[in-house]
């Protein structure tokens, strides 16, 4: 009874903060819409990615026009076409106009023709026996395709880049040969009706994420930021929780709670269960959102999975620990002031490190092995899991127990530590 | 007359402290007393307080409530006390209906009997019709008024008041005393009582302690201590021994 009172009171308390709720309700979903808007299109795959290219054509022959027709239909590329000098061309690269720029010189496609022919003519020469079509120098000029890449792009990615069109060329260079070769089998057979020799690659290159259970998820930013935003908006409710405490200590509640019969832990108790409950409304709203809201924005609808039961019960560990930690801030922390800005700062940093703001799996290897000191990230790696790996409780039960162990440490310092300002 | 409250010999040194807060206290409150424990600030009143509430224990001695410790009885000994904070220990945003349904609730009261008491009390302090107005609303007096029913919901018998009055009105200041008074001589409650309204304290008070550096300078009953020390008023003996040099600490 006492505990059911102490939670109404509680709740009470809590409805009547407007301006408490607005900032522990609004303050996620509002993280959520800008930080997934901001986010969505660095998550989004490199496949996926319209990377702006201008095409300097002087050609206008066959060598540009599969180049073009083959970077359009790699959807890679959003092609612009112009003709402009070279530093022109430079220039609009280096102001960060376009990302990559193709410079075709002009003949290009005839001399490919040409120098294609030739190295046929040498090879079936070879055959024939004409060995002054053998004995030729070898013709080492190059043709050149001028690339010009933004100076602010990073190597690998240049370096994708350049081989996908140095791919291109080989094809459309491949082509020229066959098609030369063709001509000149033609030539020694009048007669013969050759069939068309078959271009398309032999050898296939099946791609796929891999995955668990058979789910086929990938990630985007609306499965990295809503978890990701909900943790944080659950553990930033140590700061309305500690606040609690701490005024409660000012105002002579506590001193009167601490002096009546019975255990003030059932007053603390219902504090905490009051606040997992505001966490696991928050956790409700935001898949909400995600679900419902970020499709209507353009963005990724929020595949939650199909272990309800499950993340329920990494929601309820994360609000647990969130609490814990509350509970902590308010009992060591001596007031409201230090209570905000410890606890603030000590969420931020608990989130910078997790995960939340910067994804791990872009985190440099030894941030990657800090992060795991977050129970910040502890619960974004169990969402993850349920997200993109279809996980079950055997396989997020590490994650859920370390949760549980911060909740049980911080109740236990909490604890001690009042105890020892008891007893000092 | 029987004993409520012994205290042995009761020390306290918090770590790191020069000296005692407390430095072997002894004295005795009879039932049915209104005791009155006085002295300058720091001079240990609050931890003494503490210690008889059982928020932490003495370094030395013992406090015995009813006979009883809060080492082994700390339940029972809660039981007894009733304690009235000098600050108003409410929840502002609750009315004053719901902080004392709660604060009964915590007492282990519930039901009509508890509806009734808060009522009641209510109705004698003139606080009927603000009943379901939220505490933030309150006047400094009505806030004072709430604090003091907060600590009588269980009928303790014991009932520990740290400045009832400071920073109220005259006329809740009157309400409060005589309710105080009315229930001293009805019920046979115990009231401990500090403040440093001296006029007030010998107006309500059978009994005065004067405490000082943590230590007992005098006790006794309120009309014999001045009579003792050849004094017009307890503010007189109280300056006669705690000196007229500020206490600022």
């Amino acid at each position: 009874m006492k505990l059911l009172y102490s939670i109404y009171k509680e709740y009470k308390v809590l409805t009547r903060d407007k301006a408490g709720l607005a900032i522990t309700f609004i303050m996620p979903t509002v993280l959520i819409l800008i930080i997934t808007l901001i986010q969505d299109t660095t998550f989004r795959s490199v496949n996926e990615a319209s990377v702006p290219l201008l095409i300097v054509d002087r050609d206008h022959d066959s060598l540009s026009n599969t180049l073009e027709k083959s970077l359009i239909h790699s959807k890679f590329f959003v092609i612009t076409k112009k003709q402009l000098t070279d530093e022109e061309t430079k220039k609009e690269i280096a102001t960060g106009h376009f990302f990559i720029g193709i410079i075709i010189p002009e003949n290009t496609s005839k001399k490919l023709r040409e120098k294609s022919s030739d190295r046929i003519s040498k090879l079936l020469g070879s055959f024939s026996g004409d060995s002054t079509l053998v004995e030729d120098a070898h013709d080492t000029t190059k043709l050149n395709v001028q690339l010009y890449f933004d100076p602010i792009t990073k190597k690998s990615f240049k370096t994708t880049i350049s081989n996908s069109i140095e791919r291109i060329i080989s094809q459309i260079e491949m082509q020229s040969m066959m098609s030369s070769l063709n001509e000149k089998m033609k030539e020694s057979f009048p007669l013969a009706t050759p069939a068309k020799l078959e271009t398309t690659p032999l050898v296939n290159l099946t791609e796929e994420y891999a995955s668990y259970n058979n789910s086929t998820i990938i990630p985007n930013s609306v499965q990295h930021n809503v978890p990701a935003w909900t943790l944080f908006a659950m553990f930033f409710i140590c700061i309305p929780l500690a606040g609690n405490i701490i005024k409660e200590r000012d105002d002579g509640s506590a001193f009167r709670l601490l002096t009546m019969p019975g255990s003030y832990m059932i007053v603390i108790l219902g504090k905490m269960l009051t606040y997992v409950v505001v966490s696991l409304i928050q956790f409700a709203l935001m898949l909400c959102v995600g679900v419902f809201i970020l499709p209507l924005l353009g963005l990724p609808e929020l595949n939650i999975g199909n272990n309800l039961p499950v993340l329920f019960l990494v929601a309820f560990s994360s609000g647990l620990a969130a609490t814990g930690f509350g509970l902590l801030v308010g009992t060591i922390a001596t007031s409201h002031d230090q209570a905000s800005l410890f606890g603030a700062v000590f969420v931020i940093i608990l989130a910078a490190i997790g995960g939340i703001w910067v994804p791990t799996f872009v985190m440099p290897e030894v941030m990657k092995k800090i992060a795991v000191i977050s129970p910040m990230n502890w619960g974004l790696e169990a969402f993850y899991g349920i997200f993109l790996r279809n996980f079950g409780l055997k396989e997020i039960f590490p994650e859920v127990a370390k949760l549980l162990a911060f909740f049980a440490a911080s109740l236990g310092g909490s604890f001690l530590y009042q105890k020892y300002k008891r007893l000092k | 007359m029987s004993i409520l409250v012994d205290i042995q010999h009761v020390s306290k040194k918090y770590k790191d402290a020069p000296r005692a807060a407390v430095n072997d206290l002894s004295l005795i409150i009879n039932k049915g007393d209104v005791f009155g424990l006085l002295g300058p600030n720091g001079a240990g009143k609050t931890t003494f307080i503490s210690m008889l509430c059982g928020l932490f224990p003495p370094t030395k001695g013992d406090i015995y409530i009813n006979g009883q410790t809060h080492k082994t009885h700390s339940k029972e000994c809660k039981q007894v006390i009733g304690v009235v904070p000098q600050e108003i220990a409410l929840y502002p945003k609750l009315t004053a209906w719901e902080n004392l349904m709660f604060l009964g609730h915590m007492y282990g009261l519930s039901g009509s009997s508890l509806k009734e008491k808060i009522k009641e009390n209510l109705r004698i302090l003139g606080l009927e019709e603000n009943t379901h107005q939220k505490v933030l609303s309150y006047s400094g007096g009505m806030k004072r008024r709430v604090n003091l029913i907060a600590g009588l919901l269980h009928n303790p018998q014991l009932l520990i008041l740290d400045e009832p009055t400071v920073g109220v009105d005259v006329q809740s200041k009157q309400a409060i005393i005589e309710h105080l008074k009315k229930l001293n001589k009805e019920n046979g409650m115990t009231v401990l009582y500090t403040s440093h309204h001296l006029d007030e304290a010998e107006d309500f008070c059978s009994h005065i302690a004067i405490i000082d550096d943590g230590k007992l300078i005098t006790q006794g009953a309120t009309k014999q201590l001045i009579t003792d020390n050849h004094c017009q008023s307890i503010e007189e003996v109280y300056l006669k021994i705690t000196g007229v040099k500020f206490r600022d600490k």
